[in-house]
């Protein structure tokens, strides 16, 4: 079964030529094409991990690659090809599985839309495509094709209303500024990726995996400098696409996009790819310590940072995006600390350190799964919030508990989850991310103390996300009505919800108990060869160890402390209190107040840059192009003509001034002859 | 092989040209019947050749011009370095034709330049003799004078003039070099391999070759064209009709690049001047990359953009070619083949919004998309492809050729000048994103009347669509270009 | 024997006579005469050669020359007195409608 893997992403891209070509011939626009296409891709991806875990390669820690040369570049081959360990299989399970829902819930969400139907499925299955290619790709080079087709993908969806937008004009230009920008953050992120990989190409003659990740240790010790700047070119890629600080201003404007969208492309999936690519390329990661450590406290800013702008905002889908980039940062913060624990693992020749930074990738990937299930829901509650109440601004919501309760309720579970309430998943892999930052301090690391100050900014992050989740669903589901509602969603809509919320509670828990090991699995395939060498190997505690330390530690009870009190805050303040509007009138609020809600004056700092580092030299540079080169073009010319003209006025047409000039000529000749003579004795 | 393949190449078109140029009056209407049947059999023969297994049995050789010591032979052969701008020029050609189906202005005299130009383009890269090739390179000037100055804009006049004028002192440069070259080495034979052969015997001085290397590759520079060489560039665009633009981006400007690999990256003749010529190029490349992409820019007509933005990716295949390497000169190439293909879609869906919204100032346009959807798409997928985008032949090109940029930087240790790569693909993502977002996304303009515009014809439709095919074709399978330019790549590379 | 000089000279004096009318006079007529002046004192010059140096050859080319001004006046003349019927006037400034 494995050897036909590449039939996943198969699918869905001939879902996106069907539903392209004949997606307005058949029902919702080809929106069954789309669902049969994830369907397939799942059930196909689900055979494919059961054939994995259960083959030999799992049992050894080796992967399944299979490729065939696609390009010769002068003396290098770059190859296609897949590559599947346990991290493909389960980013491949939870990609078509989380696809399938939103698509289905599209069915009901996109109903109004029309002819534009088929555009919407088509992109939506082609990003599939992109994801799951992405995923099972075997060397960097084709991870980056599809890393870069669903950034098209994202462009195109979030434009998706950029011309005739339901809300208007200012909507459209909203919706067309919001997708370039997108494209335009994300590709300077890709541009960067793009120089790594000529580094790496370089270094290492070959993009495959494979032959990066056992190579790794020789090419590292051979050209540390150039190797660690590949690595962080590799990483800025990562900040472009996951929205790391100072790269995430695009993604609370991405929500202009359908909120199905924004739950799929800019919660679930694509934004997963970066943190995806870290783990990844964790063989090569983990030689630099140092580079691990820029990972982490990249992550670690970006998770409080993002944090705090969603305390004040009014805009339901913008709380919802600001707390995905929260959570995105944690996802790096755990992987950057697990990396440099290994990294410092390797460098003494630690076991434990060993098994503690395989505990930080566990918990970076586990995250990354949860939060794919919780945020993916919590977008669709969102969007089944504004479907019926057709506007984004809490302000305008309130008390629609009793009339759509299906909706209140996951969406809570969902709140619950984030915020790290026991019991529900997020609790789990937040609680493990905090202590893989907590773990380099608590060994007395060299970047120790600067751990435990990214501990603390997690802490408090923790506290944020419980504030402002609840600050959303007492805002939206609470109170008296503050505008009008039409009921709850339809089934299409409430049943992925529903499944959704199972997860949001369960998967915690599942994986913790089943999948621990299949996580650790992937590390070891990539690892195990580079560890060996130096009389390690990759190992994780067993769940009941692991939840053994998460209950016997102190700072789990204060974080579950710490999200009891972000909550309740949350209840006095906007339950306790009557709703008053001028509570909310942002002019009359003070300068922390209003620096957060401009995002910090980032949205400015871009326009300033591109605007001076792009239109600025470009005006510069075509004056430059008119006046001076093609002036001296037109300058030229112009000399030959006037210097025609200047002399033909000679030419006077008089017979006498004609005769004159032969008589000057004459003597002039004469006169040269005679001096020759005179004084140089001859010819 | 008895049959002249080579020769049939330049002869149908010559054919079909003199055909529909004597279709005036009422059979003038025929005359696109007539050029799209001989442009059709000149694709079919281009492949044909491409079939061929060994392409030196094509070779042809007559004997032309002998006067005492001058020899000038008519040598017509193909190889790896040709046979895709061959292919690319009969295809530009067909389709250059079919789009403008709808040209009613003495259709007559339009398709003949179409394939008089044809003759000229096939005759340049198949030329193996310096004064045939110089004769061909000139031949490809004239047709497309008139097109301009005919068919063109407002400003015909003065563009075509400006175009003929500039490009043809450039080419006297280059004639007097080729002289130069010529009656140092061989005194009066003018094939390639007698000259190669000979400079090989008895190699010229340093000063010699890079004072002859400076006069061909001048010459080369203007045709591709290379700032400040290229401002004749965006007034031909601007004013010249659509099918002109197309075949003048598509397959002319490659001359020059073609120019340049095929003689001044001859080791046997310049093997000391392209040492001091190297930094000259790369750096030339690297100004043309990035001054082009600052251009695009600033321009409000979408034409001159995607003129701007040609001088911006021949500076890339500049780049490679002065990489001086194996993947620098594959690439070059590959690029040649790319853009031509990638621009030939740009001009064509350009060219039609000037036609059918009566103007392409894009702050007049704006929310298209809404109302012409096949206009849109077919931008969207063409500035797609032309900005890199993975999965399409523009992004093959441009990850080879700046994966030869960082080889050669590495090898020079000046890895931080790779930045220039980087910035290039920023700005080209920015200019293409932003004209999309002045032209099709946002509020439906109301500053011009689209009462009478219409959406794309079919057989527009048509002649985009193939191209975007072999986009996508090509970005996902380049290797069926490659392996076409590799054996070629391969010799050039290993000379130096 | 007379000095060669005083031939020479006189000679030199013919024409820059004939060259100082032609070159100031405006009138159709004094040009043509000028014009015979300069090409008589080219004429004494050939004799004035031919003569001192014993050959025939500067005949020779005297009498060409004034068979081939005979003709040139001829049609000069010819010329003027067209002129002056079509435009009343033999001043060579004022024929100018053939001018560029």
């Amino acid at each position: 079964m494995m050897e036909y893997v590449w039939l996943v992403p198969i699918f869905p891209v001939a879902c996106f030529v069907l539903a392209g070509l004949f997606g307005n011939k058949t029902p919702q626009g080809g929106g069954y094409i789309a669902i049969a296409g994830a369907l397939i891709a799942f059930v196909l991806s689900a055979l494919v991990s059961y054939d994995y875990y259960s083959s030999d390669l799992y049992a050894a820690g080796e992967a399944f690659e299979m490729s065939m040369e696609w390009l010769v570049v002068g003396g290098y081959t770059l190859n296609f090809g897949v590559y599947i360990d346990s991290l493909s299989c389960i980013m491949m399970l939870f990609a078509s599985f989380i696809s399938t829902l939103i698509f289905v819930y599209s069915i009901g969400y996109m109903d109004d839309q029309g002819e534009k139907k088929r555009r919407y499925y088509g992109e939506v299955s082609l990003f599939l495509t992109g994801m799951l290619g992405l995923v099972i790709s075997s060397n960097y080079l084709e991870m980056f094709v599809f890393w870069e087709i669903m950034g098209l993908c994202s462009y195109l969806l979030i434009g998706f209303w950029s011309y005739t937008h339901p809300n208007g004009d200012e909507a459209s230009i909203n919706a067309s500024s919001a997708a370039k920008k997108a494209f335009l953050v994300t590709r300077l992120g890709d541009v960067c990726l793009m120089t790594g990989l000529f580094v790496l190409l370089y270094a290492f003659g070959s993009l495959d995996y494979s032959v990066i990740f056992t190579d790794a240790p020789a090419v590292f010790a051979a050209n540390e400098t150039l190797v660690t700047i590949g690595i962080l070119l590799l990483f800025a890629g990562v900040i472009g696409k996951s929205a790391q600080f100072p790269l995430h201003d695009w993604l609370p404007d991405a929500m202009a996009g359908p909120t199905t969208v924004s739950a799929l492309i800019h919660a679930a999936t694509m934004v997963k790819a970066g943190v995806y690519l870290v783990a990844r390329s964790y063989p090569i990661f983990t030689q630099s310590a140092d580079a691990m450590l820029v990972v982490a406290i990249i992550g670690g800013v970006t998770a409080i940072y993002t944090a705090s702008m969603a305390l004040n905002n009014m805009n339901i889908k913008r709380v919802l995006a600001y707390s995905t980039l929260s959570q995105l940062g944690y996802m790096i913060l755990a992987l950057g600390a697990g990396g440099y624990l290994i990294a410092t693992g390797m460098d003494t020749g630690n076991q434990e350190l060993i098994v503690l930074g395989t505990a930080g990738y566990a918990a970076g990937i586990f995250h990354m799964i949860n939060h794919a299930f919780f945020k993916a829901l919590l977008f669709l509650c969102s969007g089944s919030v504004i479907h019926a109440v057709g506007t984004e601004d809490m302000r305008h919501m309130g008390g629609l508990r009793k009339q759509m309760p299906i909706t209140a309720y996951t969406m809570l579970i969902g709140s619950l989850s984030i915020a790290g309430i026991p019991v529900f998943s997020g609790f789990w892999s937040k609680d493990l991310v905090l202590e893989a930052a907590f773990a380099p301090f608590h060994h007395g690391l060299g970047a120790g103390s600067v751990f435990c100050l990214l501990f603390i900014l997690g802490m408090i992050t923790a506290f944020m996300t419980a504030f402002y989740m609840f600050r959303m669903w007492f805002m939206t589901f609470t109170g008296e009505p503050r505008g009008h509602c039409h009921g709850e969603s339809p089934k299409p809509m409430t049943v992925p919800l529903i499944i959704l919320s199972i997860f949001a509670i369960g998967s915690g828990l599942l994986i913790l108990v089943g999948l621990g090991d299949f996580m650790a699995q992937s590390l070891a395939v990539g690892m195990n060869g580079i560890l060996a060498a130096l009389g390690l190997e990759v190992e994780i505690h067993s769940a009941m160890h692991i939840a053994e330390e998460i209950f016997t530690n102190v700072w789990t009870y204060v974080a579950i402390v710490l999200a009891v009190v972000g909550i309740g805050i949350a209840y006095l303040m906007y339950v306790k209190k009557p709703f008053v509007a001028e509570n909310f009138d942002e002019t009359k609020k003070g300068a922390i107040y209003n620096l957060v809600a401009k995002r910090y004056y980032f949205p400015q700092l871009y326009n300033q840059i591109s605007w001076k580092l792009g239109y600025g030299i470009s005006r510069i540079v075509d004056v430059f192009d008119r006046k001076v080169i093609d002036g001296t073009v037109n300058g030229l010319s112009n000399a030959v003509v006037g210097s025609g003209d200047g002399l033909s006025s000679a030419q006077t047409g008089y017979v006498r001034d004609y005769a004159s000039y032969i008589v000057i000529g004459v003597v002039v000749i004469m006169a040269v002859f005679v001096l020759m003579v005179y004084y140089g004795g001859g010819f | 092989m008895d049959v002249p393949i080579l020769s049939l190449l330049i002869l149908i078109p010559l054919v079909g040209a003199l055909v529909t140029l004597f279709m005036g009056g009422e059979r003038a209407g025929k005359a696109k019947f007539v050029a799209a049947v001989f442009s059709a059999i000149t694709l079919v023969l281009a492949v044909y050749v491409m079939t061929v297994d060994d392409l030196s049995t094509l070779t042809e050789n007559y004997t032309w011009i002998q006067v005492g010591a001058l020899t000038m032979n008519i040598i017509f052969a193909i190889d790896g370095l040709s046979i895709l701008m061959v292919f690319l020029t009969a295809l530009l050609v067909l389709l250059a034709v079919v789009f403008s189906w709808g040209e009613e202005d003495r259709p007559n005299y339009y398709h003949a330049l179409l394939l008089a130009m044809e003759v000229g383009l096939m005759g340049v890269y198949m030329a193996q003799d310096y004064f045939l090739f110089y004769i061909m390179w000139e031949v490809t000037l004239i047709p497309m004078y008139f097109m301009i100055s005919w068919y063109g804009g407002p400003r015909r006049h003065y563009s075509a003039i400006k175009f003929f004028i500039y490009t043809h002192v450039a080419s006297v440069i280059m004639l007097i070099g080729i002289f130069a070259l010529v009656f140092s080495t061989t005194y009066g034979d003018f094939s390639f391999a007698a000259v190669s052969a000979a400079a090989a015997g008895a190699p010229l001085s340093e000063a010699m070759q890079t004072f002859i290397f400076g006069l061909l590759f001048f010459g080369f520079a203007v045709k591709m064209p290379v700032p400040p060489f290229h401002t004749w560039l965006p007034d031909a665009h601007v004013e010249a009709p659509t099918a002109g633009s197309v075949l003048l981006a598509g397959v002319m400007l490659k001359m020059g690049s073609y120019g340049i690999i095929r003689v001044c990256l001859d080791d046997n003749i310049f093997n000391l001047a392209m040492a001091n010529w190297q930094m000259v190029i790369v750096v030339l490349g690297v100004i043309a990359m990035v001054y082009g992409a600052y251009a695009c820019i600033a321009q409000n007509d979408l034409k001159k953009m995607v003129a701007y933005s040609s001088i911006s990716h021949m500076g890339l295949v500049l780049v490679g070619i002065g990489c001086m390497s194996v993947i620098g000169t594959e690439f070059a190439i590959f690029q040649m083949f790319a853009h031509g293909i990638i621009s030939g879609v740009l001009f064509m869906v350009c060219g039609f919004a000037g036609h059918s919204f009566g103007t392409r100032d894009m702050r007049l346009l704006g929310g298209l998309a809404g109302k012409f959807p096949m206009f849109a798409l077919f931008m969207m997928f063409s500035f797609m492809a032309s900005l890199g985008l993975p999965g399409l032949m523009g992004f093959v090109a441009e990850f080879g050729l700046l994966y030869g940029f960082w080889e050669f930087l590495s090898a020079n240790g000046l890895e931080v000048l790779i930045v220039f790569g980087p910035l290039y693909m920023m700005l080209t993502a920015g200019y293409y994103l932003w004209a999309m977002q002045k032209t099709l996304f946002g509020k439906l303009t109301d500053k011009i009347d689209l009462e009478h515009s219409h959406d794309l014809a079919k057989y527009e439709v048509v002649a985009i669509a193939v191209l975007c095919v072999f986009m996508a074709v090509f970005g996902i399978m380049p290797s069926i270009a490659t392996d076409f330019i590799m054996p070629y790549a391969g010799i050039i590379g290993g000379l130096f | 024997m007379i000095d060669i000089a005083f031939f020479l000279v006189f000679a030199a004096v013919l024409f820059v006579i004939g060259m100082y009318g032609l070159l100031t006079s405006k009138k159709g007529l004094v040009t043509l005469m000028c014009i015979e002046l300069m090409l008589n004192a080219a004429n004494i010059n050939f004799i004035t050669f031919a003569s001192f140096s014993g050959g025939t050859a500067g005949q020779v080319f005297v009498i060409m020359t004034i068979a081939v001004a005979a003709a040139e006046v001829a049609v000069g003349i010819a010329l003027m007195l067209n002129a002056y019927k079509t435009k009343g006037t033999t001043e060579v400034d004022k024929l100018t409608s053939m001018r560029w």
